[in-house]
């Protein structure tokens, strides 16, 4: 039972739900009580000791039926006979049998390969058993990627002595005679290959996917968010949510802990009139917390754009610690999209942007203009202004002197460039007009960074 | 937890068929939830839903066990002053002046400052002792002497320190008081959980419970449900009323409705003397519900729609 409920959580550990050993044990004493009887109880009790919250209970419940349904499937082989699923290929191996009885009588000393004999023999449990105990050596369960499934499955192959019966059919060739065995073993042995491609299958399917995610999903954060294609972009939005929900609750807590300032004694006083002056409820002087005034600008022109739907999504999955963001797009003129966030949901919003504001030829000048107009005067000295772009101004004039008001009257000016350091104020890129008015320049590119930019903005406020 | 009677608790179907009784009709997951909660001593962290009865389970269950059931109710800014103990300090105070003489005649004769402070010492510390101590919800429960059923309810309301405060109890069954010391459960209470979900819960807390999340039932239970809590209702109209609720929890609602509204519904439909739902009876009682006004406002244009889905599934279905 131990080994069973072991292996069960192996598999749930790989695809990746977070199963203590605490867990582990809570779910073998569940299920020392409730007993393999009754499959729905057993797959509560297993559900409850195991997965502590929705998503994990609806994969743990789909993996339960994948897991214990293959294992009772063919109950009398040894437990990694998981594969096999085949009520058709049994009812045609029945009507090759009676062929295979005939030619076992006539020319079965001719086959001496024990693949051959098997094959021959037709010994699906032992067929079964022999994958499963070769896929074991040829590591099928520790496939991390779907590239390795061709090469396991040809490992496998040769361990059970492919190589023999192959020169064995080589030589049976030579006469005329054996045709007739020799397609029939042809034949045997693709199907074998199927068996083969099956289990691999299964095997990477229970163990191996859930790792190679976890594999991808660390290589994305790296990425750069600009060569990041459709295909990740949904795994992407997952992954800033994710970092956005750490930043979240480590800031949230720090919070908390400034909350009690010093003693306030005039209160204290006040408040304990009532006791003949004993000092028994304290007062304290709370700590006003500011949260950061947030203004972000996102050129949306280009190749900034990509940059641009990451930081945005970041920011207002961070709304838990950052409630007052406004946020501006331009790429020629500039406005303010703070309400579609509101109206819509975050996906839904950042679609709509792209499509009204990108595609337009960048004019820093003209959207600074437009920015001084709308936002200005909202700026005072405890808001953070975050600008990502990458300065490409199509050699019109940047207006510089908006930009250097800005940081006068604001706490803080980051400027995020998604170009690394070494291509600024190449070609139009006028990044040096407007470096002397920032508080910091950062290049921005991959998640990490902005996790780490918008992490440092947190602490500091 | 002394559970007087071993063989109520003594499987699954045991417990569903007699919460049944009870008039609490709930999901084997449910039953299988509380058989293990008392075997093996663990909380319960409920979720789900608001409305599908996961403050009710803890009362049915100290029903049930019949052992007292305390509740606390969780909010922003609860403290372990509120949920564990505090000292009586009014009490406190009207002693220290009660017993000003005699604190002068024990210090009488005594030389010096040193020689007081060691006949103070003396008397130990009356006042932080079992006498002035107000417990709260959380030292009730563990000092019980028979076990009881603690309902933490809304745990997701409380902060997260208090969550962390938690964990102590929910494991070990105790809670450290520094002026005391370690309180352990003289019987350990099965604690039931309950959260809404406002706010994801920390991995520690949950990795102490047991999960059980409680979905809308399903029409066939939800009709058991009805049926137990109005009995009087026709079965026709039952399943019409399930039908068209489970229509309603399809659509986009800001809140849709639960176990409980279609409960009030239920109840409002016979006292009206309702026979067979139409257009009308639904218009006129849809406020009981869907609890705002824009979902008023979504559904009533797909009235009729919803009707004639509501009696395809009643003649097609069970």
């Amino acid at each position: 039972m131990q080994q069973v409920i072991g292996d069960f959580i192996h598999s749930l550990r790989h695809h990746g739900l977070p199963v203590s050993p605490a867990e582990t044990l809570d779910a073998l004493h569940a299920v020392k009580l409730i007993g393999f009887e009754n499959p729905d109880q057993l797959k509560s009790a297993l559900g409850m000791t195991l997965a502590k919250n929705l998503p994990h209970r609806l994969q743990l419940e789909e993996l339960f039926d994948q897991f214990f349904q293959l294992n009772t499937e063919s109950p009398d082989a040894s437990e990694e006979s998981l594969s096999q699923p085949p009520t058709d290929t049994t009812d045609d191996t029945d009507g090759l049998k009676n062929d295979s009885e005939i030619h076992r009588d006539l020319e079965h000393s001719e086959i001496t390969s024990p693949l051959g004999q098997m094959l021959l023999n037709d010994d699906q449990t032992a067929i079964q058993v022999t994958i499963a105990g070769n896929g074991q050596a040829a590591g099928a369960s520790e496939m991390k990627l779907f590239t390795q499934k061709a090469q396991v499955s040809y490992r496998i192959l040769q361990q059970m002595g492919d190589r023999e019966l192959t020169r064995e059919l080589s030589e049976l060739a030579d006469d005329a005679q054996n045709a007739e065995l020799i397609e029939d073993i042809k034949q045997r042995r693709q199907r074998l290959l199927e068996q083969i491609k099956d289990y691999v299958e299964q095997q990477y399917l229970l163990f191996s996917e859930k790792s190679g995610q976890n594999l991808r999903e660390f290589n994305l954060q790296k990425v750069k968010l600009t060569n990041v294609d459709h295909s990740h972009m949904h795994q992407m939005h997952r992954l800033v949510q994710k970092a956005a929900k750490q930043l979240a609750s480590m800031h949230s807590r720090r919070r908390k802990v400034t909350k009690r300032g010093l003693l306030d004694v005039r209160k204290t006083i006040a408040a304990n009139a009532a006791y003949d002056g004993f000092l028994f409820h304290t007062k304290w002087k709370s700590t006003r917390i500011e949260r950061p005034k947030v203004m972000v600008l996102c050129d949306v022109s280009g190749s900034v754009s990509r940059v641009a739907r990451f930081l945005l999504l970041f920011l207002y999955s961070l709304q838990d610690v950052l409630p007052r963001v406004r946020s501006f797009v331009f790429a020629s003129n500039l406005g303010e999209v703070t309400d579609e966030f509101s109206r819509l949901d975050i996906e839904d919003a950042l679609a709509h942007i792209m499509d009204e504001w990108a595609n337009r030829p960048t004019d820093y000048g003209c959207a600074l203009e437009d920015f001084k107009q709308l936002a200005m005067s909202d700026i005072d000295n405890k808001t953070t202004v975050i600008m990502l772009g990458d300065a490409r101004n199509n050699n019109s004039d940047g207006k510089n002197h908006i930009w250097s008001e800005v940081y006068r009257r604001s706490q803080r000016v980051i400027w995020l460039n998604p170009e690394s350091r070494y291509s600024w104020d190449s070609g139009d890129s006028i990044m040096k007009e407007y470096a002397p008015y920032c508080s910091v320049i950062e290049p921005c590119n991959s998640l990490r960074d902005l996790s780490r930019i918008l992490g440092s903005l947190l602490k500091n406020s | 937890m002394i559970i007087r009677h071993q063989d109520k608790i003594r499987s699954p179907e045991e417990i569903r068929k007699n919460f049944e009784k009870l008039g609490y009709i709930c999901s084997d997951s449910i039953a299988t939830a509380v058989y293990l909660a008392c075997q093996l001593q663990k909380p319960i962290l409920v979720e789900g839903p608001p409305g599908v009865g996961k403050t009710e389970l803890a009362k049915k269950t100290s029903e049930y066990l019949s052992s007292p059931l305390i509740r606390m109710q969780c909010y922003e800014g609860l403290d372990e002053a509120k949920a564990l103990y505090e000292w009586k300090y009014g009490k406190q105070l009207l002693y220290t002046q009660l017993l000003k003489d005699q604190l002068g005649d024990v210090m009488r004769g005594a030389k010096g400052l040193d020689e007081s402070v060691e006949r103070l010492h003396q008397f130990g510390d009356i006042f932080y002792s079992e006498e002035f101590l107000e417990t709260r919800p959380l030292l009730q429960a563990l000092r019980e002497p028979e076990g009881a059923i603690l309902l933490i309810d809304e745990i997701d309301k409380a902060d997260q320190e208090f969550e962390a405060f938690l964990l102590e109890l929910l494991s070990d069954y105790q809670v450290s008081i520094p002026e005391i010391g370690t309180v352990k459960a003289t019987s350990r209470p099965i604690v039931i959980l309950t959260s809404n979900n406002t706010r994801e819960l920390g991995d520690a807390l949950k990795r102490r419970c047991l999960h059980l999340y409680i979905p809308f039932p399903d029409p066939k239970l939800e009709q058991k449900i009805i049926a137990s809590q109005v009995p009087d209702m026709g079965e026709a109209l039952r399943k019409q009323v399930v039908e068209f609720v489970k229509q309603l929890r399809q659509m986009a609602l800001k809140k849709v409705p639960a176990v409980s509204e279609s409960i009030d519904w239920a109840r409002a439909l016979l006292l009206l003397n309702v026979e067979n739902l139409d257009r009308d009876w639904i218009e006129s009682t849809l406020n009981l519900l869907l609890k705002f006004q824009e979902d008023i406002e979504v559904v009533e244009p797909e009235l009729n729609q919803l009707l004639q889905k509501m009696r395809q599934a009643g003649a097609s279905g069970p």
